[in-house]
């Protein structure tokens, strides 16, 4: 039964680990597996220590650059962006939409206008009732026109949507940042000094990161 | 007839008051909210004859909105109409069994607004009638 035991985990153990994994003696064996499952252990927490002192610093560097380097320069900056982006959107919106409530009674005017010139009478061939049949022509058109101009102005709701729920991506990120940030200084033997879940207003965010020296 | 116009955009309110204008609505008649809470409020304060609301909004949405209309004894057989941009199957499914009376997806015409508010009519119509 040994040989094949040897076969299968031989190849990366030490020799002096094979001869006890392979004697009789029962003690002897359980003591080299202990010795070899504390070796894996320590490796293991080695590693795990390397790996939270580089996590550590790439969030005090990312905390740093937030701070002081890239653009947009911080969560917030991302998000009052947007926040613009929305309020000039709507502006947008908004201003073609006056445009469309002045514009439609002076559609509605020269239309009547126009009906009650032909309405007078004339002939096919009188300049006055051509004019004023192209007149009627052009200001039905026109109050077509607005009327899609009106429903057009939708994108804005559409757009201003998709804008809200990359606010709350943000967010998420920030808070998943957070928690990063929390983790990596509890690790580094700080205490964590407020529960992030707990994290809502900006002030308490800056609190936050300011605790870890970012 | 009193209509009141439920959306966190006010882009969208307005545009939905000028397509309701277009179709012969009066315009004095129709009011808005910016939310579900404020036009519970209005509801309960002021006899309304429909609602036009959105899903997505702060505070309450389109949905609790339905939903608490539906609970409340004086308002339970309000015509409901949901105007949104959210298409998806669970959703429609969600409005329909607390009661929607119709349901629109953003963007939409004039065309599509007049179809659905006509139908809604028409069964109230219908079931005021059998009554």
């Amino acid at each position: 039964m040994t040989a094949p035991m040897t076969a299968v985990v031989g190849e990366s153990l030490p020799p002096e680990v094979l001869d006890l994994l392979n004697s009789a003696d029962g003690t002897a064996f359980e003591q080299a597996l202990d010795v070899m499952v504390r070796q894996r252990e320590q490796h293991l927490f080695r590693a795990l220590g390397v790996l939270a002192r580089d996590l550590h610093g790439a969030v005090c560097r990312l905390g740093g650059d937030l701070a002081n380097e890239g653009v947009p320069e911080s969560m917030t900056d991302a998000r009052n962006y947007l926040a613009e982006v929305l309020d000039m959107s709507s502006q947008a919106a908004h201003r073609s939409l006056d445009f469309v409530d002045r514009m439609r009674p002076e559609a509605e005017a020269l239309s009547s206008n126009a009906r009650t010139v032909l309405g007078n009478g004339g002939n096919e061939s009188d300049p006055v009732a051509v004019l004023a049949r192209q007149a009627q022509v052009f200001a039905n058109a026109c109050a077509e026109g607005l009327n899609d101009m009106v429903l057009v102005q939708s994108w804005q709701d559409l757009a201003g949507q998709r804008v809200k729920k990359v606010v709350g991506f943000i967010e998420s990120v920030e808070s998943s940042l957070l928690e990063l940030v929390r983790l990596t200084g509890a690790l580094a033997g700080r205490e964590a000094p407020v529960e992030v879940a707990k994290v809502s207003s900006q002030d308490e965010v800056d609190r936050l990161l300011s605790e870890f020296g970012f | 007839m009193k209509i009141l116009v439920v959306d966190d955009f006010s882009t969208m309110r307005r545009i939905v008051r000028n397509l309701l204008v277009e179709l012969g609505f009066s315009n004095p008649l129709i009011q808005e909210a910016d939310d579900g809470n404020a036009a519970m409020t209005m509801l309960k304060t002021n006899p309304f004859d429909m609602v036009v609301t959105d899903w997505n909004m702060p505070n309450m949405t389109g949905i609790e909105l339905l939903q608490a209309i539906r609970a409340e004894p004086k308002l339970k057989g309000m015509p409901v109409l949901m105007v949104t941009a959210e298409n998806n199957r669970e959703q429609i499914i969600a409005a329909a069994q607390a009661g929607v009376n119709g349901y629109i997806v953003k963007p939409f015409t004039a065309v599509t607004l007049k179809e659905k508010l006509d139908k809604i009519f028409e069964r109230l119509a219908a079931s005021g009638a059998s009554a």
